[in-house]
């Protein structure tokens, strides 16, 4: 405990250097546009901003796009309560009473508790990081090739079952992420695979170029499909006057915000995409505890305290398993582990002990990023809210411009762009189709990871399948891989029945 | 359907390719091993998903009252718009190298904003002219990234 202090002490004076704080404040900055402004989600965000980062070193690129990230969390909220449109998806909930009370003139005290909360649970989320990582990391030195293939199994299978509407939808969008993976040479045999005898493809396929397809170019496809008279909104700006909320509001939502740095901590320690589930489960313990549940809904503080703290305890907690595991658990974290690759930089459970400085620094420049973005997001709220003004029909053409620019400023190669726009076609065709974007990332980015485990384990057991089960760890990750798949199945079997016991009963 | 059967379709492909790849053995698998397995997981998943997809369809009247009626055309010219917009970005992509960056931007910025309803050039031309001008100031002479100056020399 004393030497992680004395270690993240030694992450301040890293964090706190001018060049730092900059790229810290410009990651906050970004990300906060990016949460703002429908059609650029965190994982376009960070996709498109990998490449400005090429010159920096790893410390500072993770710092500015580990901003960019919480940022997001920051600024998805203020659309939410001013337009009714959450800028991400970890804002959806935030509509439902952040909206209302904007209509009942109250959107400042919503924006300032939304912004307080959030600096609260990320503060919180920070304390926890800095406690769990180190004796994690040392736990998981002893994770060998088939804890770390279950485990990955594992995470596909939650993150499939907390995605979108259907399990098998998920899970087809995984595989063929890890089908992805495996074009490019082979990790264990160096074998071109797939290539088509292109020297293009010997790389495998460019990730960004995915995240960018899939996820800018694909949201802005679905925008553009839209009538012009949906690409217009009206925008209601609060005065900065208006923002103090009354301490009969702050009295309302320090539970709240409290419960939901705890709900948002744990639910980002699991795989899944844990800020919007952190967000539905405190808006249901909120209700719940709440000494006015009729109040949510038509515009309760507290369903605004609540749900706005969790997104941020665990956007940071988030980050716990990609540092310790080196195992992203969301699509942001795989993007993230995507740039840290490209960086030079491998995490898991040898990060903390081989590159001290960075993990500690970048945990020091959360606690940074989040007090610029509580300065950011409470006087400067009525400027960022401004920035909705810019009518959608010019906003889309400008995103589209940056993804274009962005896209080939990564490798300096058309082919990227070419790519990117495939996989933005195919992004806007799986939209129609309603299949998730997100496994399909997450299986492209751990494919490799995973066929490395896999083919170790049975070389270690020289073909013995058993070497999955015969190991703790990895028999208990696979049996609660086996109940997530089973639970959506008994759950169907059970609904089916119901109508038929009640007939009988009738 | 048609996308299970397209997936059902990507993992056969996957499948085949992959056994023309070594696939080693158990102990030692080879290139084509974990792709041969994805392919044909891939193939069972999309297979279950279009059989359950082909019981949950409504059973269709046995004998129909009224004839059906043709499918709508889109009246508000969405597929239209989509198909305008990833033309322009397709030609943007394709005269990059040729026309330059600078000029690429700008047409590809006014294309894109008058497909979307920016329809006075008085609006669309300076807004498409300051957003490539401020690109090519933030990509070109601040972050140094060496797009195409094609022929013009921009």
């Amino acid at each position: 405990m004393l030497e992680s202090l004395q270690y993240l002490i030694g992450g301040f004076t890293v964090a706190a250097t001018a060049q730092n704080l900059l790229y810290c404040l410009i990651g906050a900055i970004v990300g906060t546009l990016v949460g703002i402004l429908p059609g650029l989600g965190p994982i376009a965000g960070i996709a498109l901003l990998i490449p400005v980062t090429f010159g920096l070193n790893p410390t500072s690129a993770l710092i500015m796009l580990s901003g960019i990230y919480y940022g997001a969390m920051y600024g998805g909220s203020t659309t939410s309560i001013l337009i009714n449109v959450p800028g991400e998806t970890a804002s959806v909930i935030t509509c439902i009473d952040g909206y209302k009370m904007a209509q009942q003139g109250r959107a400042g005290p919503a924006l300032a508790i939304a912004a307080i909360g959030s600096f609260v649970a990320g503060t919180i989320a920070i304390f926890g990081l800095v406690l769990i990582a180190p004796p994690l990391a040392a736990a998981a030195l002893a994770f060998g090739p088939p804890e770390f293939a279950s485990l990955m199994v594992f995470g596909f299978v939650v993150l499939s079952n907390v995605t979108g509407t259907s399990l098998i939808k998920a899970l087809i969008m995984a595989v063929v992420g890890l089908i992805l993976g495996t074009i490019g040479l082979d990790p264990v045999t160096g074998n071109a695979r797939f290539t088509f005898d292109t020297a293009y493809l010997l790389g495998g396929i460019e990730f960004v170029a995915v995240a960018i397809g899939v996820f800018g170019l694909g949201e802005v496809l679905v925008n553009a499909a839209k009538p012009p008279a949906q690409l217009e909104q009206r925008v209601l700006v609060p005065r900065f006057r208006d923002l103090y909320p009354t301490l009969q509001d702050l009295r309302r939502s320090i539970g709240a915000i409290l419960r939901g740095a705890g709900i948002g901590f744990g639910v980002g320690l699991v795989p899944g995409p844990a800020p919007v589930i952190a967000t539905y489960a405190s808006y249901a313990v909120e209700k719940r505890l709440s000494k006015h549940p009729e109040e949510f809904g038509k515009g309760a503080i507290e369903g605004v305290a609540g749900p706005e703290s969790a997104n941020n305890s665990a956007t940071q907690s988030a980050f716990i398993p990609l540092f310790v595991l080196g195992i992203p658990f969301g699509p942001v974290t795989a993007i993230l582990l995507g740039a840290l690759l490209i960086h030079g930089v491998t995490p898991g459970p040898l990060l903390i002990a081989e590159h001290p400085q960075l993990f500690w620094a970048v945990i020091a420049s959360m606690y940074i990023g989040n007090f610029i973005l509580l300065l950011l997001n409470l006087p400067f709220v009525p400027l960022f809210a401004n920035m909705l003004r810019v009518p959608k029909k010019v906003l889309l053409p400008l995103v589209m411009l940056f993804c274009f620019t962005g896209m080939y400023s990564v490798n300096n190669s058309i082919l990227d762009i070419w790519m990117m726009l495939g996989f933005g076609a195919l992004g806007y065709v799986l939209r129609g189709w309603a299949y998730e974007g997100a496994p399909l990332l997450l299986g492209l980015v751990l494919g490799p990871k995973l066929e490395v485990a896999f083919r170790q384990s049975v070389m270690i057991s020289h073909g013995d399948f058993g070497i999955f089960v015969e190991r703790p760890v990895s028999l208990a990750l696979l049996l609660a891989t086996g109940v997530f798949l089973v639970f959506p199945l008994f759950k169907r079997a059970w609904r089916s029945l119901r109508p038929a016991t009640t007939t009988a009963v009738t | 359907m048609t996308a299970a059967i397209s997936l059902f379709l990507f993992g056969a492909v996957t499948a085949a390719l992959s056994l023309q790849l070594p696939l080693g053995t158990l102990r030692a698998p080879g290139s084509g091993f974990f792709p041969l397995v994805l392919g044909l997981l891939l193939m069972g998943l999309a297979a279950s998903h279009a059989i359950r997809l082909h019981l949950a369809r409504p059973k269709p009247a046995a004998v129909p009252t009224t004839p059906a009626a043709p499918a709508a055309p889109s009246s508000d010219g969405a597929t239209l718009r989509v198909v305008l917009f990833m033309g322009a970005v397709v030609f943007a992509t394709a005269l990059l190298e040729t026309l330059g960056y600078a000029t690429v931007s700008f047409l590809l910025m006014l294309a894109l904003l008058r497909i979307l309803g920016v329809r006075k050039w008085l609006v669309s031309g300076p807004i498409a002219l300051a957003s490539a001008g401020l690109s090519q100031v933030v990509f070109v002479h601040w972050l140094r990234i060496p797009l195409p100056s094609g022929w013009l020399g921009l």
